[in-house]
């Protein structure tokens, strides 16, 4: 069941448009990751989740209550919780007092605010700072000590607004795996934005990829890597080969889709990823590195075979990565195994038609 | 670091030495001077201090101070709130209407405010041709009205500080509150304010030292019994009693003592607390907000009744320029030129002594400010730090100390006084760090301690004019 319902949203500022007429569903305790390049329009859903913004039309429904359609519910009156890029932890007050200022804000004993917000503390592992300054702690300690606020009052959604990206890179890539475990515990439900494509793919159970204030896909790390919906995507989530190329009429024997490309003639495609496939139409055929298939000697296939000439070769410990330069075209490879060619000798590619993608 | 710097540091010590460091450190011997003798002793500061007399007039300038302190608070908070953050139209004009007191000379804000709120001025006669009141009432003359002087010369120095501070603290901090359920009033009392003290404490500094450098207004008013009237006095008829100079002196340093005490206290908090070197806003603009109809109507009323107030300095004080024998009317009867052409024709030298004065001061301003800036921001010249310390801490020297300083250093052994260009160089030695500020560059305008700044880099440039 959606817990978190978008519909429709559109946030202006002045004439930019940010957020484009989009649609989303967050299932109650689902992770989901809004991720896409700066200026996408991620940080600007959350904030009108959050009701930081006001948009200027559709709605959002957290919990079957709207937000919006029944006069616009102020942030202090939802009940998130949510974790700032810059933390946003106050610095005149002390770690304790940060942390429990949401639980003194509602009419409970000072006892239970007591017991709660060391509890909250002991669960991100600040237990025995709650008298310092955040002035008097680190990057990582400020990160936990927002998380702690957000996580005090139990909040049923939890809002991340690129809470990493200040940390340095390993402390942020432990961080990444507590954070999510942290949030599963609890059943949050949780929205994260970030940038980062690897931190999407790591904490989440669902991607949305933003480009210019539209939704351009949504679904599991997997299902955004291996179907991309188009060249952004594709590009965005990790490295690919793109050949730009027309569609010309496929042969009647072949299930296939047939590019003709700056390298080659004829380049097949699966025809998963194609809806309509035109001729004259162009397309990018687009495959992954670790996807294509590099030999010494031309193997058995009769279709999809190159040859082509390597250009920069680099042992990177669990493989070996090319830049293989077929007909003009530059081709990046990664190779599991080794290859006795050396920079300037010929090898023999092979692009699988199943793994070759037809994207616009 | 190179040669030429280090004589340059050295000439601006030199100047620094000759005007400031000289004349302060004559002011301090000759206050531990005692009369009719060549010794020195504490003698002085003990009478001061055993005198009740002595001891109310510091009790009594330093309420006035918590008073004006209290009055530019309370007004200039929600002034400062209403200027940095609600989105509203006249915006600039509203910001320079209220900053117009800093342009203005502290007594011309007296003598309209005489001439309106007077026993028989306008408001009293206008109140009285209505009926509503028999006798006059006294809307001036006594503390509550020194009160409402000072504090309406210094609310700008409390709203610039304040709204640098609205605009300047990153709009997530306030954010984060709403979210944690903390809503208008409990977030504003909770995290804006506390945020915005540095900001704040720059301000409050000035107008609570103000009360121990204004001479003039509570003479005007009638209240003598405050330290920089009475050392004015002391010094002044020093003539019936040698011994009176020299507890006017030595309430001239004590004041001065007492402001640069209070200086550096403000300072290094202000430094302790580096509450904007944290994170900055994510607008230059700050967090804006579109308030409700009633609270715009009353923001506007606000705005219009502080507008109204200070307007009432230029347009009183426009009215009786053109006017002659304004008394006992609530406004003039007889208009003209007259007061215009005795000033331009029959004494034109007093126009042109202060153009003169304090033109000369702004190029001797301009000309130590310049290298001084360079010094202390670019080079590496040792003790700098020493150089740019003494300089600031002329922003809390009562000016009265100034003054006196400069007529005990410089009439017999160095007779300068006697001659007109005293005044510019005191002027310059006054505002020495205000042309200094120039310096501040991009670079330090995140730094906490750049807060401390800001109302005075306004000043530097309005304060020549006024002096004119």
């Amino acid at each position: 069941m959606a817990f978190i319902e978008i519909k429709n949203l559109l946030k202006r500022f002045k004439k930019v448009v940010a957020v484009n007429h989009i649609d989303l569903d967050v299932i109650e305790g689902e992770m989901l990751t809004l991720l896409g390049p700066s200026g996408c329009g991620k940080t600007t859903t959350l904030r009108c989740i959050a009701g930081l913004e006001t948009p200027e039309e559709g709605d959002i429904v957290i919990d079957g209550k709207s937000m919006l359609s029944e006069g616009f519910i102020h942030p202090s009156q939802r009940g998130l919780g949510m974790v700032f890029q810059n933390y946003a932890v106050w610095p005149h007050m002390k770690v304790f007092n940060n942390v429990a200022y949401g639980l003194k804000l509602q009419k409970i004993s000072r006892k239970i605010v007591q017991e709660r917000t060391q509890e909250v503390l002991e669960l991100v592992g600040l237990e025995g700072l709650g008298e310092r300054y955040p002035s008097q702690l680190s990057g990582g300690q400020q990160q936990r000590v927002a998380l702690a606020r957000a996580l005090v009052r139990n909040p049923k959604v939890l809002l991340l607004d690129e809470p990493l990206s200040n940390l340095d890179a390993k402390l942020r890539e432990n961080m990444r795996f507590e954070i999510k475990s942290l949030v599963k515990r609890m059943g949050i439900t949780a929205v994260y934005v970030t940038h980062d494509q690897a931190e999407a793919m790591v904490i989440s159970d669902r991607i949305a990829v933003m480009n210019s204030g539209d939704i351009v896909q949504i679904g599991t790390a997997r299902e955004i890597y291996k179907q991309p919906a188009n060249k952004f995507v594709a590009d965005f989530i990790g490295t690919m080969n793109f050949m730009s190329g027309e569609i010309v009429q496929s042969p009647r024997d072949v299930d296939a889709v047939c590019v003709r490309t700056e390298f080659s003639e004829k380049v097949l495609c699966t025809t998963d990823s194609v809806t309509e496939a035109t001729p004259g139409k162009k397309v990018y055929v687009s495959i992954r590195p670790e996807d294509v298939e590099v030999f010494t000697e031309p193997p058995q296939a009769r279709e999809n075979l190159f040859k082509g000439v390597i250009v920069h070769k680099a042992y990177l410990g669990n493989f070996l990565y090319f830049f293989i330069n077929v007909n003009g075209t530059m081709i990046q490879a990664q190779v599991p195994h080794s290859l006795p060619q050396d920079e300037g000798q010929e090898v023999h590619l092979f692009l699988d038609p199943q793994k070759c993608m037809v994207l616009f | 670091m190179s040669r030429g710097n280090i004589i340059l540091a050295a000439f601006l010590w030199l100047i620094v030495a000759f005007f400031i460091l000289y004349p302060l450190s004559i002011l301090l011997q000759e206050s531990f001077t005692i009369t009719g003798t060549d010794s020195w002793g504490i003698s002085n500061y003990l009478e001061f201090f055993k005198d009740t007399y002595y001891l109310r007039v510091l009790g009594n300038t330093l309420l006035l101070s918590m008073f004006v302190l209290l009055t530019t608070t309370v007004f200039g908070v929600p002034l400062a709130y209403i200027l940095a953050r609600y989105r509203h139209r006249g915006k600039t004009i509203f910001t320079a209407l209220i900053l117009l007191p800093i342009v203005l000379p502290a007594f011309a804000g007296v003598f309209a405010f005489i001439i309106f709120f007077g026993k028989y001025g306008t408001l009293n006669l206008l109140l009285m041709n209505t009926g509503l009141i028999e006798t006059p009432i006294n809307f001036i003359y006594g503390l509550h009205g020194l009160v409402f002087v000072q504090s309406l010369h210094m609310l700008p120095f409390i709203v610039l500080g304040l709204s640098a501070g609205f605009t300047n603290i990153d709009p997530s901090f306030e954010e984060a509150a709403e979210v944690e359920g903390a809503s208008g009033f409990w977030r504003f009392i909770t995290i804006t304010l506390p945020l915005c003290t540095p900001s704040y404490l720059a301000g409050a500094v000035l107008v609570f030292l103000w009360p121990f450098t204004d001479w003039l207004t509570p003479m005007i008013l009638g209240q003598t019994n405050l330290l920089p009237s009475v050392a004015y006095i002391n010094i002044a008829y020093h003539f019936t009693d040698m011994h009176r100079k020299y507890m006017g002196i030595v309430a001239v340093v004590i004041a001065a003592v007492f402001c640069i005490s209070l200086f550096l206290v403000a300072r290094w908090w202000v430094e302790k607390k580096k509450y904007t070197g944290l994170s900055k806003g994510t607008t230059s603009e700050g967090r804006v907000i579109e308030p409700g109809p009633l609270l715009k109507m009353g923001a506007y009323a606000y705005l219009l009744f502080i507008a109204f107030i200070v307007l009432l300095i230029p347009i009183v004080l426009g009215l009786s320029a053109f006017s002659r024998r304004w008394v006992f009317e609530p406004f003039p009867t007889y208009w003209t030129l007259e007061n215009f052409r005795l000033i331009l024709l029959e004494s034109p030298i007093l126009i042109k002594n202060s153009f003169l004065y304090s033109g000369l001061a702004l190029v001797f301003g301009v000309a130590f400010g310049l290298p001084a800036a360079y010094i202390i921001a670019r080079s590496r010249v040792p003790g700098k730090d020493a150089l740019d310390f003494v300089i600031t801490l002329m922003l809390a020297f009562p000016g009265i100390a100034v003054g006196v300083g400069y007529m005990l250093a410089f009439w017999d052994k160095i007779p300068l006084a006697r001659y007109w260009i005293i005044m510019p160089l005191a002027l310059f030695a006054r505002r020495l760090p205000w042309t200094f500020l120039l310096r501040r560059p991009r670079k330090y305008r995140a730094r906490a301690d750049s807060e401390l700044f800001l109302p005075y880099r306004c000043l530097c440039c309005s304060r020549a004019c006024s002096s004119a």
